[in-house]
């Protein structure tokens, strides 16, 4: 059976560097707004504001799983 | 011609191509790690906030004299049963004020500015105003929390705000 795995390893190694710099960005992205969340849930939660620390755990949970997901179409290394 | 592989390639048997690949991927595993920290951080504070809510001050305690501040002096003072360090403050106009004496940024010590009105924290030129202990300006991300302060008869007393 074919998979993008394997199609995606067949393809033009240029493609690679591509793939790379896009998920790469994606998962910066995620990143950056996991930061956000955990600094807003925490200054709220200071703040006497505790409604906002759950849906921000959530979110970055959630965020973690997509980033966990992304990792399977990195590009494999090329073989000799 | 004899070619000879040089030695060094020996020594380092890792082709370019392979390098730079494997270093994107490592980047990209990390930048999940980073991801999976962040979300268990941001599930403490939401554990910590949901399980164990902080304490507020409960009931009236006495701080001192009334003529033991001043105008434009301060006092600190603890709450007997904690450490968190409180500060009392004379203002100009007569007023007296209590608020916690950590900054809302990284916790230094706040003092009060005699004759502006205003809180400083050294650290990172913090504001902070003491009529509200709302931030004037500076990093500090949160108001000053606050005691509410009643004089009777010559005793300052504080409860929780
Ligand atoms: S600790 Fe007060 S401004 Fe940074």
């Amino acid at each position: 059976m074919s998979t993008f795995r394997r199609a995606q390893s067949q393809a033009h190694p240029n493609k690679t560097s591509t793939l790379m710099l896009a998920i790469i960005m994606l998962l910066i992205l995620n990143v950056t707004i996991q930061i956000w969340l955990l600094y807003n849930g925490l200054n709220n939660a200071l703040d006497h504001n505790p409604g906002i620390a759950i849906p921000a755990f959530v979110g970055s949970f959630f965020i973690f799983l997509i980033n966990c997901g992304l990792l399977y179409y990195l590009p494999k290394g090329r073989k000799q | 011609m004899n070619e000879k592989i040089p030695d060094w390639k020996n020594d380092f048997p890792i082709s370019q191509a392979e390098t730079t690949d494997v270093t994107r991927r490592q980047f990209a595993k990390f930048l999940c790690l980073v991801s999976g920290g962040l979300a268990t951080g941001s599930a403490f504070v939401a554990a910590k906030s949901a399980l164990f809510p902080e304490k507020k001050v409960s009931g009236s305690h006495r701080v001192c004299n009334k003529n033991d501040v001043p105008v434009g002096g301060t006092r600190p003072f603890v709450l007997e049963g904690s450490t968190t360090p409180y500060i009392l403050i004379h203002l100009e106009n007569g007023e007296f004020k209590a608020y916690e004496q950590k900054c809302t940024h990284l916790s230094c010590a706040v003092f009060y500015k005699p004759g502006t009105g205003k809180l400083e924290c050294p650290c990172h030129n913090g504001w902070f105003d003491a009529m509200t202990g709302e931030v004037v300006q500076g990093p500090p991300p949160r108001p000053l929390p606050k005691l509410e302060v009643e004089v009777k008869g010559e005793d300052i007393f504080v409860t929780g705000a």
